[in-house]
């Protein structure tokens, strides 16, 4: 023996308009709706424009220069970069930077892991730890025009990086701003 | 862990964006709605999944949405408020021979799509109507004109 | 930038291929049809992310796509023309006990498709019917003699 349904009587609870038709319609509430969604537009076009324009990385705003005063580094990066996604920071060096045959450049750490940097093109031939990041040296013969960072973040955040010639004493220090 | 913060982000825009996209008017998803959700459900899954595509982040990225569904399900139930914000209201579209053309115009509707659910009742002009509503599942439905009344 | 471009041609490149494959503009689509836009679909998903999977990225190329639907969708309301090309529009199949022929092999219906709608609205047979009318998402709306 199953137990009784439980039920319960029909009131007329839906509200009616017009005392006839029951339709329950919020109209002030899809008023408010309507104005919502419009806003919702206007912020997703705003979106739109900015990530064109590369505040979120990949456009005009996000490619950033910076040198050092005498010249030595000329160095393009992106100071908005993604999670994950391919970035080149990109070092030209001036002829003074070959000291003695051979062009010595150090990193930072935060190149390595958090930006993730994938290969150094052109490859540098030797690559040592030294002071919190690594020391790389491209010999006598090997003359680049410019050392391409490829990089891939795998961390979203802030991230700093140090680029230095040690034996010129110049360096540059930028932040990237990484978006998920 | 960052798995679970982006499962949750593309399940809650994903809602969103239907929500603000809108459909078109009819009783069915019309074809072009179906692929408009795919294409903007595919893009969301590959921003969840990004490049770790291992079983693990997949199982936790089900599991996240689905309890957020879950959730979202639950919250639908208990709230009155929350089931407006999800769903809607119903809305007066025609009535005693009025179009009611500031919802019309809001939603995007014309008049024809109007005229389109009432043909559909056998009608033949919109006198023939007394109440022409949109539900919130995005069809027409048409009352006749009650001549006994 | 690249990633909005190419969700916009995608966007409309589907619509594109949706509209041709249907007979009417806003009909359904058959299962078969329908795995065929979703791969086409996938493809496109595929090429207007390219190698960017961040969240930023997706979310750009997601927000592009609704606001082009939403211009879409504001451009069928405000325009007639416009509406006309995307959705086609009403068309009478019969008309006071007259097929009208030119409609009906232009969409390819035949007058079984007619009466099964008239059967749906409980009409017996084709002589009760005043209008048929097939509708822009291809249903059939029929409209008797007694009204």
């Amino acid at each position: 023996m199953s137990s009784p349904a439980r039920t319960r009587p029909v009131e007329d609870t839906i509200p009616k308009i017009e005392n006839e038709l029951a339709i329950g319609e919020d109209l002030e509430f899809q008023r408010r709706w309507w104005r919502f969604e419009h806003v919702v537009w206007i912020c997703f076009t705003i979106i739109l424009a900015l990530d064109i324009a590369g505040v979120f990385g990949r456009g005009p705003l996000s490619k950033a220069h910076a040198k050092t005063s005498d010249g030595a580094i000329h160095m393009t990066y992106e100071r908005f970069a993604r999670f994950q996604t391919p970035s080149l920071i990109s070092l030209h060096l001036s002829p003074a930077a070959v000291r003695n045959g051979h062009i010595q450049l150090w990193v930072s750490q935060s190149i390595i892991k958090p930006l993730g940097n994938q290969r150094i093109i052109p490859q540098p031939a030797t690559s040592e730890l030294a002071q919190d990041g690594v020391l790389y040296t491209w010999p006598s013969g090997v003359r680049p025009d410019s050392v391409d960072f490829a990089i891939e973040p795998s961390t979203a955040g802030v991230e700093h990086f140090t680029v230095r010639l040690p034996e010129l004493g110049d360096q540059l220090t930028e932040r990237v701003i990484v978006y998920p | 862990m960052a798995a679970v913060f982006r499962a949750l982000f593309g399940y809650c825009f994903l809602v969103l964006m239907v929500r603000v996209v809108g459909r078109r008017p009819g009783k069915q998803m019309a074809p072009f709605d179906f692929v408009l959700i795919f294409f903007i459900g595919g893009l969301t899954l590959t921003a969840m999944v990004a490049d770790d595509r291992s079983l693990t982040n997949a199982i936790v990225q089900i599991v996240t949405i689905a309890t957020g569904h879950f959730i979202l399900t639950l919250l639908r139930r208990k709230s009155k408020k929350f089931a407006l914000f999800l769903d809607g209201t119903p809305l007066v579209l025609l009535s005693k021979s009025k179009w009611y053309s500031e919802t019309l115009g809001n939603m995007n509707f014309s008049t024809d799509d109007v005229m389109a659910a009432i043909r559909g009742k056998g009608l033949v002009n919109p006198e023939g109507a007394s109440w022409a509503v949109l539900e919130r599942s995005g069809s027409i439905n048409v009352i006749e004109a009650d001549d006994s009344k | 930038m690249y990633t909005i471009i190419h969700a916009i041609i995608g966007y409309f490149f589907l619509l594109l291929v949706v509209r041709v494959m249907v007979r009417r503009p806003g009909g359904q689509l058959t299962p078969f049809e329908f795995v065929i836009v979703f791969l086409i679909g996938g493809v496109i998903i595929l090429a207007t992310v390219g190698d960017d999977h961040s969240v930023t990225n997706c979310t750009c190329a997601i927000i592009a796509v609704g606001l082009v639907h939403r211009v879409v969708a504001i451009a069928r309301g405000k325009s007639r023309t416009f509406s006309r090309w995307i959705d086609g529009i009403p068309m009478v199949l019969l008309r006071n006990g007259e097929w009208q022929l030119e409609a009906m092999e232009g969409l390819r219906v035949d007058p079984d498709d007619v009466m099964a709608a008239a059967r749906q609205k409980g009409i017996r047979s084709l002589d009760e019917i005043k209008y048929a009318v097939v509708e822009k998402n291809g249903s059939i709306s029929i409209i008797r003699n007694s009204d």
